[in-house]
Parts: C-alpha cells; sequence; structure tokens
C-alpha cells in the first residue's frame, strides 16, 4: 500500500515542519512544566520521599511535613509493641537561625535531628551510611551541596545555629526542601541547639514494617489501640501527597500551573492545526485528485489524520529529545525537576491527543479539495 | 426509450439528456449547458471540441460524476448518476473511471509507479498485482524506464504520459480527458492524443477528450463541436459510420 501521507512526508517535510514544531514546543512546554511541578512539590516531602520509612506518626491535623509539633513520646512503646514493625526512630525538626562570616543577618534554617547510625531509616536513600556517621560528632551537620552559597560556608567551615557552633562535616545533594534550607544533624546535636526552649520532645516517629504493603492495614491496626496523647498516623505516601498538595494549595501553585498546563495545550492545538490546515489546504488540488480518482471523503480523511499522527510521533520524539536535554541541564544546575512513569505516560498521551486533534480541526481544509475545480 | 435502436449499432457507453447548468456569479447568472443532450459510443476516441469559455470542462465534469447538473439526465455504463449521491459518485468513478487532466496533477511526493500503484490501492486491489498492472501501464506510455522519478524530475509529455498510465492501470471503461495536450508542445502532444486513440481501440475504452485545440480533430473517431452550451456539430472522422443517423440520435432525445 502506497501511504500518501507518509511518503509526503518524508518527501516534503520542510512543509510540516511548522506543525511538527508547533507539537515539539507545546510538548517541551509540558514536559517540563510537569517535571518543575513535581521536583518543585516533591521536594515539600523531600523527608518522606527520601526516607525508608513506611509510617509516619505526628502532630494530629499536621498539614505540611515542615508544620509539625512535638508528641508524646511515648507512641514510641506503641509501635514498638507491633508485630509488623521492624524499626522505629524519632525525627527532630527544629526552626532555627544560621549564621557565618559570610551571611549578613542569618539564614532561616530547619535543623532535623536524625538518627546517624547505619540503620537510620529518615534520610537514608540521601545519605549513605559513610556520610552519616559523620553526624556522631557533637555538633556536626550536613548541607545540600546547592545551599553552600546562601549559607556562606564549605564544607569543614564552621558555623553558628541559635548562637551554638555547628561544624559542616560534608554536603549531599537531594536533601532541599521546599521553600527552606535543611540542615542534618544528629538527634543529640539537635537536641543541644533545642536545648532550653522545652522542644527537646521529637516531632515524628516513625517506623518500617517488615513489609511496606501491609503500611495501611498496620496504620489502622494502630489507631484502633488505646491511644498514648494526642498524635496521628500516615502511611508515607498519603503523607507525602499532604505535604505536596498543602504546598500547592498554600502557595498557589496548583491552580496557576493547571492555568498554564491548559493555556499551553490551547495554544499549542491552536498553533498546531493551523499549521496542519495550511498543508492540507496547500495539497488541495491532490486530494481532489485523490477524489476524482474515486477515493472517498473518508479516505482523504484518514490521509489527514495518519499525517496528524506522524507529525504528533515526530513532534514527540523531537520533544523527547529536548525535554532530556533540559532535564539534565535542570539536574546540573541543581534545579528541582522530577519525573514519574506514569507522568510520562499521561504527557505521551496529551502530545499525541494534541496532534491527533488538530488532525480533526485540520480536516476542514478538506472542503476545499473540490474534483470539479480540477477541470477547467 | 431503447438505445440500441438509436445508435444502430451498440449501447452508448454515455448518454445525457436535456442536461442544464448555470453557475451565478455576483449579480449575474451564466447559463453554461442548455438543455444539451448527446450520446458517446464505447471503444472510440469522442472528441469534444470549441471556442474557450463554452461550457467543455463543465460538461465533462458532469458526465464523469464530478459534479451534478441542474436538470436532465445523465446516465453512464447503464447507471443513473443524477440521482447518484456523492459517496455513489465516488464509488462510480472508483470503480469505473479515468481522468487526464490539462495540468497533470500528479502526486508531488510520489514517484511515477507509486502515482499509478495510488489507486489500485483504493481499488482493493492485492500489492504484488498492482505493482504488475502498475508496471504493466508505464511499459504501454513508454514510461517504464522512469518509473522511480518524481514529478518534478519529468518533463511536461513525460508527466502527462505517466498521468495517462495512472488512469490506465485501473482498466477503466471511461476515460475522461480535458485539454490533455495544452500544456504540451506539439510533439508531446501528437504522442499524448496518439496513446488516447491507442487506448480506445485496444482496450475497448470509452475515451472522451474535450479541447479547443483544432489539431486534435485528425485523431478522434468523432468529434462534436460545442458552442455557447449547445452541441452544433456531429461528425466522424472515418467515414464508415452513418453521420446523419447518429446526428438523429443525439438530438431525438428530447
Ligand atoms: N464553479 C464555477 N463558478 C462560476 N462560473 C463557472 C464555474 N465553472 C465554470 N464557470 C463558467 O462556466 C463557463 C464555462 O466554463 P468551462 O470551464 O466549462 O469552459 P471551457 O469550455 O472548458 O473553457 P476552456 O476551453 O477555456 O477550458 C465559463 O464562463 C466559466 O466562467
Ligand atoms: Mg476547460
Amino acid at each position: 500500500m502506497v501511504s500518501l501521507a507518509r511518503k509526503s512526508l518524508m518527501r516534503e517535510w520542510p512543509r510540516y515542519l511548522p506543525a511538527i514544531l508547533a507539537i515539539c514546543f507545546a510538548g517541551v512546554l509540558l514536559f517540563m512544566q510537569a517535571a518543575l511541578v513535581l521536583g518543585i512539590f516533591g521536594s515539600a516531602a523531600v523527608y518522606v520521599t527520601t526516607s525508608s520509612s513506611d509510617l509516619w506518626v505526628g502532630y494530629p491535623g499536621t498539614q505540611s511535613v515542615n508544620l509539625g509539633r512535638s508528641i508524646n513520646a511515648d507512641v514510641e512503646y506503641l509501635l514498638r509493641m507491633d508485630g509488623n514493625i521492624t524499626a522505629v526512630e524519632p525525627l527532630q525538626w527544629v526552626d532555627a537561625d544560621w549564621r557565618s562570616p559570610q551571611t549578613s543577618g542569618g539564614v532561616s534554617v530547619y535543623v532535623i535531628g536524625i538518627n546517624p547510625n547505619q540503620d537510620g531509616l529518615v534520610f537514608d536513600q540521601v545519605l549513605d551510611a559513610n556520610v552519616r556517621q559523620l553526624l556522631h560528632e557533637p555538633g556536626a551537620v550536613i548541607v545540600d551541596r546547592a545551599d553552600l552559597g546562601q549559607l556562606g560556608v564549605e564544607t569543614g567551615n564552621w558555623a553558628l545555629i541559635d548562637g551554638k557552633s555547628v561544624h559542616v562535616v560534608a554536603t549531599a545533594s537531594g536533601l532541599r526542601p521546599l521553600g527552606g534550607v535543611n540542615i542534618i544533624s544528629s538527634l543529640d546535636t539537635a537536641r543541644q541547639l533545642t536545648a532550653g526552649r522545652d522542644k527537646t520532645r521529637a516531632t515524628y516517629w516513625v517506623a518500617k514494617l517488615d513489609d511496606p504493603k501491609n503500611a495501611d492495614i498496620v496504620r489502622k491496626q494502630l489507631l484502633s489501640k488505646p491511644s498514648f496523647g494526642s498524635y496521628e498516623i500516615w502511611t508515607a505516601s498519603e503523607f507525602a501527597l499532604r505535604s505536596q498538595f498543602y504546598w500547592m494549595g498554600d502557595t498557589g501553585a496548583g491552580v496557576a500551573v493547571l492555568f498554564m498546563a491548559a493555556i499551553v495545550l490551547l495554544v499549542g492545538l491552536v498553533v498546531a492545526s493551523q499549521a496542519l490546515m495550511a498543508v492540507v489546504i496547500s495539497s488541495a488540488r491532490e486530494y481532489a485528485t485523490l477524489n476524482a480518482l474515486g477515493a472517498g471523503m473518508a479516505a482523504l480523511r484518514r490521509v489527514v489524520l495518519e499525517q496528524a499522527a506522524w507529525i504528533g510521533s515526530i513532534g514527540l520524539v523531537f520533544s523527547i529529545g529536548v525535554s532530556t536535554l533540559l532535564l539534565s541541564i535542570a539536574h546540573s544546575r541543581d534545579i528541582p525537576v522530577s519525573i514519574t512513569y506514569q507522568m510520562i505516560l499521561v504527557w505521551v498521551g496529551v502530545v499525541l491527543g494534541i496532534a491527533l486533534l488538530s488532525g480533526l480541526f485540520a480536516m476542514r481544509g478538506l472542503l476545499r479539495a473540490d474534483p470539479a475545480l480540477l477541470l477547467r | 426509450m431503447n438505445l440500441q435502436q438509436q445508435s444502430g449499432t451498440a449501447v452508448p457507453a454515455l448518454s445525457a439528456s436535456g442536461i442544464s447548468k448555470s453557475f451565478v456569479s455576483g449579480l449575474v447568472r451564466i447559463q453554461v449547458l442548455n438543455h444539451l443532450s448527446l450520446n458517446v459510443m464505447p471503444a472510440e476516441l469522442t472528441l469534444i471540441a470549441g471556442p474557450s469559455g463554452c461550457g467543455k470542462s463543465t460538461l465533462l465534469s458532469i458526465l464523469s460524476g464530478l459534479q451534478y447538473s441542474d436538470g436532465g439526465k445523465v446516465v453512464a455504463l447503464g447507471e443513473d448518476l443524477t440521482g447518484a449521491s456523492v459517496s455513489e459518485l465516488e464509488h462510480f468513478r472508483l470503480k469505473h473511471t479515468g481522468f487526464v487532466f490539462q495540468g497533470f496533477n500528479l502526486f508531488t511526493a510520489l514517484t511515477a509507479i507509486e502515482q499509478v500503484e495510488l489507486p489500485l490501492n483504493y481499488l482493493g486491489i492485492g500489492k504484488r498485482e498492482a505493482r504488475e498492472r502498475s508496471i504493466e501501464a508505464l511499459r504501454e506510455v513508454d514510461m517504464f524506464h522512469r518509473a522511480n522519478q518524481f514529478p518534478a524530475e519529468l518533463s511536461g509529455g513525460e508527466k502527462q504520459r505517466v498521468a495517462i498510465a495512472r488512469a490506465l492501470a485501473k482498466k477503466p471503461q471511461l476515460l475522461f480527458a480535458d485539454e490533455p495536450t495544452s500544456a504540451l508542445d506539439a510533439s508531446s502532444g501528437s504522442t499524448v492524443i496518439n496513446l488516447l486513440h491507442k487506448i480506445a481501440r485496444e482496450h475497448q475504452t470509452t475515451v472522451l477528450c474535450v479541447s479547443h485545440d483544432p489539431r486534435l480533430i485528425q485523431h478522434a473517431d468523432r468529434v462534436l463541436a460545442m458552442e455557447d452550451g449547445e452541441i452544433r456539430r456531429d461528425w466522424r472522422t472515418e467515414s464508415d459510420f452513418d453521420i446523419n443517423e447518429h446526428l438523429h440520435a443525439t438530438k431525438g432525445i428530447h
């Protein structure tokens, strides 16, 4: 079967370039938007998503990880009594003020006190055991390398947190939260920083299960037991989503992002369908000839749709290339971007959808393909 | 009405009776065809000649099912085209007709052989047979040696021969040609009209050709002279046919 759509595209690709570029641009814009949203708002839950804990226990009604309050330490016993739970540890959250010789004035930071041992759960996916054990030194802290400039320090420097001196023993990456700076320390160091502030109790208790799939069941079991004061239990994914949605809602970014995506979709659709329509109209004589030879309108529409599908696929390939490049640039600059399989699947569907839809719109150009015009 | 009786020898492949067509341009209404009737006999080359603007192309497009007439009746190969729907006309064209245009209308992105194959694909002819038929058709118009050339690489006469092959490969019973030689020089033009004539005789195809070029008259089996939307004269170039009887046949339909 001779495919007129494919042959035309191959032979006369410059005519199709505007349509391909329109799809490509829309694709790249949507991709980067999605990657940035996932990256930025994903970092709102960086504590949860980079840790191996399956359950998080915190103050009732806590909307986002960074809004935690200290809870009763007796929760630890509740967790340790459950047979499904294999490890339990606290997390200490301290809002503090950072000063270094290089910073004028203070920088607001979150000090996160974690278990520095090899089996520590919190941040175990970004801090390996060698780096973690450096935190055993009193006053030792680890910061994200992308925050060094803002904190005015280099690895090995000393600085002050709430007037107490700390030592930057290492840097890591993937620690950056949304709207702040994370300073990682041991639980002991964190407690010393808050000494005299009556906030020495843990902010969260986290637990690891023998089988993470049971997280929801175990959570329900725990909630049915007599309570040790007031607390709330979330599964890790639940708590991560809760934090991300809180940030999207609180900053108004959720609506803004949807709005932007709608605009990109609309503009992409209009530009691509106009570009495709121009091609169809400029080929009106060929379509008319095909119709004169007996190919029905339905067959002509199929040719246009096939062209749209090809244009969509080529545009998609181009935008995958460009997006990959932009993604690697973003990574190298520590710009928060992140992608997931679901996101890529939805994105591919949306981009091909734009192409096919613009093909449907471009079919109006076939109205010019009147075979009687060929005889004059 | 018995067509067999009218023509004396055969059933006309195409017959139009009392067809009219007018176009409105601005405030004026132009009557292009005025109660026109004609019969076209099978397996011969019929030429409709006449001055520019007299309605030749309009007549051809109505007879070939590309356009509807305002009134009257068109019967092609025994099918009534006047009452047919758009998709029925498409189907009729696919099955039975080939076209050769003044402007060639080849597909710029296809090679000569692909041009010929494409309509066969729409006819549902298998890949191998389509290829064989295309080669045969290109051979017949002496264009096989340029089978892989694109239209941009062909001369006008070569393009028109490929267009004839495209029409021929479908093995149509009706072949319509609108000014097939107007864009060509004299020698390419005579090659093309000779080809059309040969197709009529060897494939028993009814070829209806429209032109204002008087040089083509000597190549036709029969000539219809058209003026102001009417057929004014009708004669045969070979004298083995009773012109008077034929004139009677075309006029007698009203
Ligand atoms: N779609 C249309 N709308 C308006 N007028 C038309 C249309 N088609 C044809 N006409 C008019 O009908 C008349 C006959 O046109 P047609 O194309 O049939 O002439 P022709 O005999 O083929 O002329 P030529 O030898 O120059 O090709 C012309 O005056 C033309 O302007
Ligand atoms: Mg004409």
